[in-house]
């Protein structure tokens, strides 16, 4: 029974309303126009000659392959893993639960990085070994292939089918096994015929998850696979946009396909997990049952670590390495130790030290910003009755299952010309990110504001207090907490964006992760890895930061997860 | 003239028609309590007094001034009312003093006279020196009086309560009763309450309305509506009854026989201008029935005990009158065994015959 009404706040409200539609539905609406050919041509038939075009039908057949490759992947690691941690006595559990959340909160193009020095064909560590230890002339590996295209990435989407898994494997009642006990079912039996298709639907719902994620991953698509000519939508996309004249027609028609694409997979894995239902997934009070392992415990704990440590350890540590030394092919020895590179990286190197301003005004601004929209936005949805209400919500959402290269393309056809030219200048990227990482503001902000009662609002109305007054004394002190985990949220995805603004920036508006990837095309590894160990070290602070605050103020962290 | 006037108050949710033409008058210094079932339309009506929700029809005035109407709608903060929530509603990141102290400091009061009003009315609901505590630090008793003194030290002409007792267990919630009580009868705030509990509504009020279905029933004091009910509703919400199903015989000024089975009994007639139905439906309180012989008018009846149930104060009894049940409520001092031969007497004012529901 609410629906206090707003006298005065509508102003703020409706600021609120148009900025979205700005920020998100403009720039679609023009993703849309394009696809269909506009502003030069009209029709499908535009949509149809794009595809009939061998350029751009061979990055969609990569870009499925990679989707598959990297979802079977996803549940090969991440099962084994997440029962191993939810349901068994094996040792290390809890440092194997936190090095997969490393892997996950490490900017996957960094992973990519880091196997380019492992895995490089020739002078990659892995090879190196391999090559001595096997008496080999040359490989094994060879990184930028598809096959390490979908390792690379598989490492890093793994996450999600760990998570997912994890979480359904620790709310399946232990009472559900123990009939089956009962009855004469063995360990491995209840197991396999229980308590794993009690969780099929979220295994199944990870999988697609990692291959919709995986199809929008610009950063390792570009690093490992432009190299060998490997194409993916996203990567034919940036191509399109940096041929002269660029081609938008095509760049709009093939984002269309990514997002039909991504949007079939997550409607899908909406479906899948919806069927969750039947695990009882009340929450709390839930027992489970933990199984005792004989010695195969050994056998299952040298598998997560090996996992762990190609997902996680080893991509940091080889990173971390390369940026104190003097060559990252040789040892780090002393003789070897330098730091010349973050030198370079944080105080002499023009784009790199720009790169970190422009990161941290744009993650910082986009942060404050899409903080006070999603507040605005869920105020909306909870608090009044305001027509539409429902509409704007899915709106503020719907970034969620977009590509960045999407959002990028749409972004730039809309504020390329008038009315509203932003291209050329910081704001465009600031735009980007707020419409990119709004929905993880609104979700959070949701969240927190479902914990507030209205009814301590309307205490303060009765009381005396107007609109603005019960927002500023009432609302926004009890919501703070939620609202520092929401500029957490979107602080950190901002700080290392890449897919997005790679098609959007220009010279001197250039962030970390671009300085990234020029240094790394002109070959200069070293300082590549002394600006990705900072972006680490940002990243890892800010993140455990969030741990702490959700944890001490009970704040909620929605658990549905970008495309990055 | 009445304080508060409500006049054909019309609201919906939807397609839910909650509240349906409500009319209501309360005179200034009234303790008025808002009574039904969960759904009722009651809630509704507070929060149409409190300004937070706007009428699809009708209009509210208090003093004379027009408060809300669908055209226009006065903001809760300049009504100059207090209400006290069902979950209290104390902000949980101020101390007890900055809560009670937060519509002084925006009345923009002096420093002394916030300390010194906030003091006041800490020590008239009992709570002098908690100032400090933080709301988390408090029982739910506790938490109720900082609730009541909040909206007591803005000293408001008018005070909502929203089923304010409902979370308090029994003994704490009949003292709290008291205290209210008092409390409105000391300060001479005009108190709207709004409760489920008929008890708690009979103990403390002035009059009573009683809601169901968006619909008011019947607005009068308490007695009136435990003994003339003007529903079977009413009747049935405030405690128990007998419901005999009959036929009018005869009607003679305000007055009727009915035929209830084998019988024919004397009552009080349905309202004038009621329907002329001849179906009617007597009810009778299971305390209003004597055992054995009294003087005085009344419907005398012979029975036999079915069953007695010993409930510590009184014995509740299952009496056989001719192929019907009725329950009867007596002095536990007067005991009958099961089986036995009883005579009844039913006073004529307590048997109420009203229009059977279709």
């Amino acid at each position: 029974m609410r629906g206090s009404f707003v006298h005065g706040g509508g102003l703020v409200l409706g600021v609120a309303v148009l900025a979205l539609l700005v920020l998100v539905g403009y720039p679609l609406l023009w993703l849309l126009l394009g696809a269909l050919g506009l502003p030069n041509e009209v029709g499908l038939d535009h949509f149809v000659r794009v595809y009939a075009r061998t350029q751009n039908f061979e990055p969609l057949k990569n870009t499925l392959i990679l989707a598959l490759g990297t979802g079977l992947l996803s549940v090969v690691l991440g099962v084994p893993l997440a029962w191993t941690a939810a349901r068994s006595n094996v040792p290390l559990r809890r440092s194997i639960h936190a090095l997969v959340a490393l892997s996950y909160i490490t900017p996957p193009y960094l992973t990519a990085l880091a196997y380019i020095i492992l895995l490089g064909p020739d002078a990659g560590h892995f090879n190196r070994v391999l090559r001595w230890l096997l008496g080999l002339e040359a490989g094994p590996f060879n990184v930028f292939s598809m096959g390490g295209i979908i390792f690379v990435i598989g490492i890093h989407v793994f996450a999600f089918t760990y998570f997912l898994t994890y979480t359904a494997l620790q709310s399946v009642d232990a009472a559900l096994e123990e009939s089956a006990q009962v009855l004469g079912a063995g360990r491995w039996t209840v197991t396999r015929r229980i308590t794993l298709p009690l969780v099929a639907p979220a295994i199944t719902g990870g999988a697609l998850l990692s291959a919709v994620d995986s199809m929008a991953l610009f950063g390792p698509q570009a690093f490992l696979g432009l190299p060998a000519q490997i194409v993916f939508l996203p990567t034919r996309i940036y191509g399109l946009l940096g041929s002269y004249p660029p081609r938008w027609g095509d760049a709009s028609a093939l984002s269309l396909i990514l997002v039909l694409l991504t949007v079939a997979g997550l409607v899908m894995q909406r479906g899948y997990l919806e069927r969750r239902s039947f695990v009882t997934v009340s929450g709390r009070g839930v027992r489970t049952q933990r199984m005792q392992l004989g010695p195969s415990k050994w056998l299952l704990l040298a598998f997560c670590l090996l996992v762990v440590f190609l997902s996680a350890v080893a991509p940091v540590a080889v990173l971390t390495s390369a940026a104190f030394s003097k060559s990252w092919i040789a040892p780090l020895l002393p003789a070897n130790f330098t730091l010349a590179h973050f030198q370079a990286a944080l105080f002499d190197d023009q784009v790199a030290v720009r790169g970190i301003v422009n990161s941290f005004k744009l993650a910082t601004g986009a942060a404050l910003i899409t903080v006070l929209l999603g507040l605005a936005i869920a105020y909306i949805d909870l608090r009044t009755r305001m027509r539409g209400r429902r509409l704007l919500d899915y709106l503020a959402i719907l970034p969620l299952g977009l590509p960045g290269t999407v959002m990028a393309v749409g972004i730039l056809l809309a504020f390329i010309r008038p009315p509203l030219v932003l291209y050329g200048t910081i704001w465009i990227l600031l735009v980007a990110y707020v419409a990119r990482f709004v929905p993880l503001a609104v979700r959070s902000a949701n969240a927190t504001l479902r914990q507030i009662d209205p009814s301590l609002e309307e205490a303060a109305r009765i009381t005396g207090a107007s609109w603005f007054q019960t927002i500023r004394l009432v609302l926004l002190p009890i919501a703070r907490p939620g609202l520092i985990v929401a500029f957490l949220l979107v602080f950190i995805p901002a700080l290392s964006e890449l897919s997005a603004t790679i098609l959007l920036y220009t010279s001197g508006t250039e962030t970390i992760a671009v300085a990234i990837f020029r240094l790394n095309d002109l070959g200069q590894l070293e300082v590549v890895a002394a600006l990705a160990v900072f972006m680490l070290a940002v990243i890892l602070a800010v993140s455990l930061t969030l741990n702490w605050l959700a944890g001490r103020y009970g704040a909620r962290i929605p658990t549905d997860v970008p495309v990055p | 003239m009445p304080h508060i006037v409500i006049e054909h108050l019309n609201k919906s949710f939807g397609r839910q028609h909650v509240l349906q033409d409500v009319s209501l008058e309360i005179e200034e210094k009234e303790f008025v309590t808002l009574l039904g079932p969960s759904g009722c339309g009651k809630t509704t009506t507070l929060r149409l007094l409190a300004g937070f929700l706007v009428p699809d029809g009708g209009e509210i005035r208090v003093g004379g001034q027009l408060f809300s109407s669908p055209q226009t709608t006065m903001a809760p903060e300049r009504r100059r009312m207090g209400m006290v929530f069902q979950n209290y509603a104390i902000w949980p990141h101020m101390s007890v003093f900055d809560n009670v102290a937060f519509g002084l400091k925006l009345a923009r009061f002096g420093r002394a006279e916030i300390g010194e009003r906030v003091a006041r009315v800490l020590a008239a609901v009992g709570l002098e020196g908690l100032e400090g505590r933080h709301p988390a630090q408090l029982s739910g008793g506790q938490q109720q009086r900082v609730a009541l003194a909040r909206s007591l030290v803005v000293e408001p002409s008018i005070l909502l309560l929203d089923e304010p007792l409902s979370n308090l267990d029994a003994k704490l919630r009949e003292r709290m009763r008291g205290e209210l009580k008092s409390l409105q009868r000391r300060t001479g705030i005009t108190f709207v309450y709004v409760t489920h509990d008929q008890a708690e509504a009979m103990a403390l009020s002035d009059r009573i309305a009683v809601f169901h279905q968006g619909v008011l029933q019947q607005y009068g004091r308490p007695r009136d509506i435990y003994e003339r009910p003007a529903n079977l509703f009413v009747a049935d919400f405030m405690g128990i009854v007998n419901r005999l199903p009959g036929e009018i015989v005869e009607r003679r000024d305000g007055h009727v026989r009915v035929r209830v089975g084998d019988h024919v009994l004397a009552a009080i007639g349905p309202a004038a201008g009621g329907s002329s139905a001849r179906e009617v439906t007597l009810a009778i309180r299971p305390e209003s029935v004597r055992l054995g012989r009294t003087d005085g008018p009344g419907n005398r009846l012979d029975g036999s005990v079915v069953e007695a149930t010993f409930l510590g104060s009184i014995v509740d009894y299952q009496i056989d009158i001719g192929g019907l049940l009725l329950r009867v409520q007596a002095d536990r001092h007067v005991v009958q065994e099961v089986g036995s031969k009883v005579q009844l007497t039913i006073p004529i004012e307590e048997c109420v015959a009203m229009p059977t529901p279709p």
